[in-house]
């Protein structure tokens, strides 16, 4: 392995995505010997990634750390990209992955356990590996390892609704799958090279023609994952019918990563300003339908899952305004969602499972038998409102205010639509905050607090709404520069290329 | 002809590729959307492997003197295809014991009679 660019002093990526795999893959070694050990190492795995993020942090911010795999420079290896995007979206799904796999140590009791955990970290290496890397095949074959892995862990409870929704799951992923590797094809076909910075250059010199097709069908493959609009009927079924701390990671970690790939292919491999008028409609109509579902559902998770739907409608929007707030305030906003959603989902989680029920009726009176559950579930709520002091709310003013800085009417009229949709969401997470509390006097002993192993993570996703909430300069920075890697190609290119070219 | 001889695959993966979405889009049965997935994947393979085919060519392998560089097929791809066939056999296994169970459930594998979930 060589290292190209600053990697004297600090350590190397790469540790980001092998030791998780190699631990993945260790599991059912271990499992062998003792059977409790496998719940053990993700957590293990994650706190360690989470540590190698957050070192690598500072350094990134001052310059790209890229590896090159196998000895050759960039285009002709595989290599990977550990820029401020890169970091923080690898930082935000150890510590997400981590406070959820704390939540499984209790909660995922029944069926092949070793199985899970095993799964779960692959997923989560998938995901980090997606975000790291600076090579577009490289970026389909971890996309490939998030999927499968999902898809199996949505099934994982092998129950009725599990089964169905893993195989929709299964079948619309599959064909977004091969939409992407035709993609990829063409891109190679034109370009003769894997590489996205050495893409990103050679573009200029193509025919817009014969770039259309290759990049609709990227944004095709990836927007099944991502869940865009038309491409959605998958997540609501996948996303409540799977474990709730799988729901929490689809719902928290997948789709944004989802996100995360349409952006890079949009900002930095095609550099396509055309479209981003029409990507900013399809988020609002995306956040319109998902909030609109949500308000009708009766089913908590399907509620949950819809909400997802919305949010990232509000995220697409936000980065297709492609100015420096907007996609500082779309980052802001994937971040607070997922912080905020993988609180609700693991609240949510021991709702359930104490009341043996899906509707959000049964939940009544529940505010008083689980007092710690019922507390996170409504912060989470309301930070995904946008109330202040929650996390949500300096990420929706951000959104609203890029889209008014634009002094557009378009971008104005489809943020007073959003805004709208806020108060839908408002509308219906207030219905079961009330529910919680406001409803039921009866007073049979029934359901019990959620074990400390559930509340423990809770209580950090709190925190964190709360902190940051207060303190959004803890992130912006960050967020800032991450924005501007997306939406300067230009340097982008130049730190992977800057040694030949 | 010459258009069909240089386009012979393109036209093949392509129209695998149409077959294959076909398949999955208008069949009822699981067991037959699966075969489409198949087909699907390998109109994929050929795709990429055609990208960088050149008729007659040899095999990208310096191994006697006097071989010529610009007849070689292109490597990456047929390294792109290994990788996507693997990925294609995973999704494919996976999507053959979600069938098992799904029979087991509901007794058929017909997706429309499959209708819990809704919006």
């Amino acid at each position: 392995m060589s290292e190209v660019g600053s990697l004297s002093n600090g350590v190397n990526p790469v540790l980001l995505i092998a030791v998780p795999l190699g631990l993945a893959f260790a599991i059912p070694l271990f499992a062998l010997f003792w059977k409790g050990a496998a719940k053990y190492i993700p957590p293990a795995a994650l706190a360690f990634n989470l540590v190698v993020s957050v070192l690598l942090l500072p350094q990134v911010l001052e310059k790209p750390v890229i590896v090159s795999i196998g000895g050759w420079q960039p285009p002709f290896c595989i290599n990977l990209v550990a820029g401020p995007v890169g970091v923080l979206f690898s930082a935000i799904i150890a510590l997400v992955g981590l406070l959820v796999s704390i939540y499984a140590l209790d909660y995922i009791k029944e069926g092949p356990t070793e199985k899970y955990h095993m799964l779960y970290l692959l997923l989560l290496t998938g995901a980090t590996g997606v975000v790291l890397t600076g090579d577009i095949f490289n970026l389909f074959v971890f996309f490939e390892i998030l999927c499968i892995s999902s898809y199996a862990l949505v099934a994982y409870l092998r129950d009725k609704a599990g089964i169905e929704s893993a195989v929709k799951y299964l079948i619309q992923g599959a064909v977004g799958s091969s939409l992407l590797l035709i993609g990829i094809g063409l891109l190679y076909g034109q370009f003769g090279t894997l590489n996205m910075a050495d893409i990103a250059e050679k573009i200029a010199s193509a025919s817009p023609i014969s770039l259309f097709v290759p990049m609709v069908l990227l944004i095709t493959g990836l927007g099944v994952e991502a869940a865009i609009f038309p491409l959605n009927a998958w997540l609501p079924d996948a996303h409540s019918s799977a474990p709730s701390s799988i729901s929490a990671i689809l719902s928290g970690i997948a789709i944004e990563v989802g996100l995360y790939a349409v952006a890079r292919v949009i900002f930095t491999i095609f550099g396509a300003s055309s479209i981003l008028l029409f990507l900013a409609l399809l988020g609002i109509v995306t956040l319109l339908i998902g909030e609109m579902c949500a308000f009708s559902q009766n089913n908590i998770k399907r509620m949950l899952a819809y909400s997802s739907i919305g949010q990232i409608g509000l995220i697409l929007f936000a980065l297709a305004i492609a100015t420096s707030y907007g996609v500082t305030g779309g980052l802001f906003q994937l971040v607070s969602h997922t912080l905020a959603k993988a609180l609700l989902f693991l609240a949510a989680g021991y709702m359930i499972y104490q009341t043996g029920s899906l509707q959000i009726s049964a939940l009544e009176g529940m505010g008083k038998k689980m007092p710690l559950t019922c507390l996170a579930f409504t912060i989470g709520a309301f930070s995904l409102v946008g109330l202040p002091p929650f996390i949500g709310f300096p990420s929706k003013f951000l959104v609203v205010r890029a889209a008014l800085a634009t002094k557009e009417t378009y971008f104005i009229v489809l943020i007073c639509l959003a805004l709208l949709c806020t108060v839908i969401e408002g509308a219906y997470f207030f219905r079961v905050v009330q529910v919680l509390y406001f409803k039921g006097g009866k007073t049979n002993p029934g359901p019990k607090e959620a074990p400390v192993t559930a509340l423990i993570p809770m209580f950090i996703f709190v925190v964190l709404i709360v902190v940051v909430g207060i303190y959004p300069k803890l992130v912006t920075d960050v967020l800032k520069s991450a924005a501007s890697e997306l939406l300067s190609r230009t340097e982008y290119i130049k730190a992977v290329l800057g040694s030949i070219l | 002809m010459s258009f069909l001889n240089s386009y012979i695959y393109y036209i093949g993966a392509f129209g695998l590729i149409l077959v294959g979405l076909y398949i999955i889009l208008v069949k009822h049965n699981l067991i037959k959307v699966i075969v489409g997935l198949g087909i699907l994947d390998t109109g994929v393979n050929l795709f990429l492997i055609s990208v960088g085919y050149i008729t007659k060519g040899t095999a990208p392998i310096f191994s006697r003197p006097g071989i010529n560089s610009e007849h070689m097929v292109d490597p990456v791809p047929q390294a792109l295809v290994l990788t996507a066939i693997v990925i294609g056999v995973a999704v494919l296994a996976l999507a053959l014991s979600l069938a098992i169970r799904l029979y087991q459930h509901y007794g058929t594998l017909n997706l429309r009679k499959i209708r819990e979930q809704k919006w």
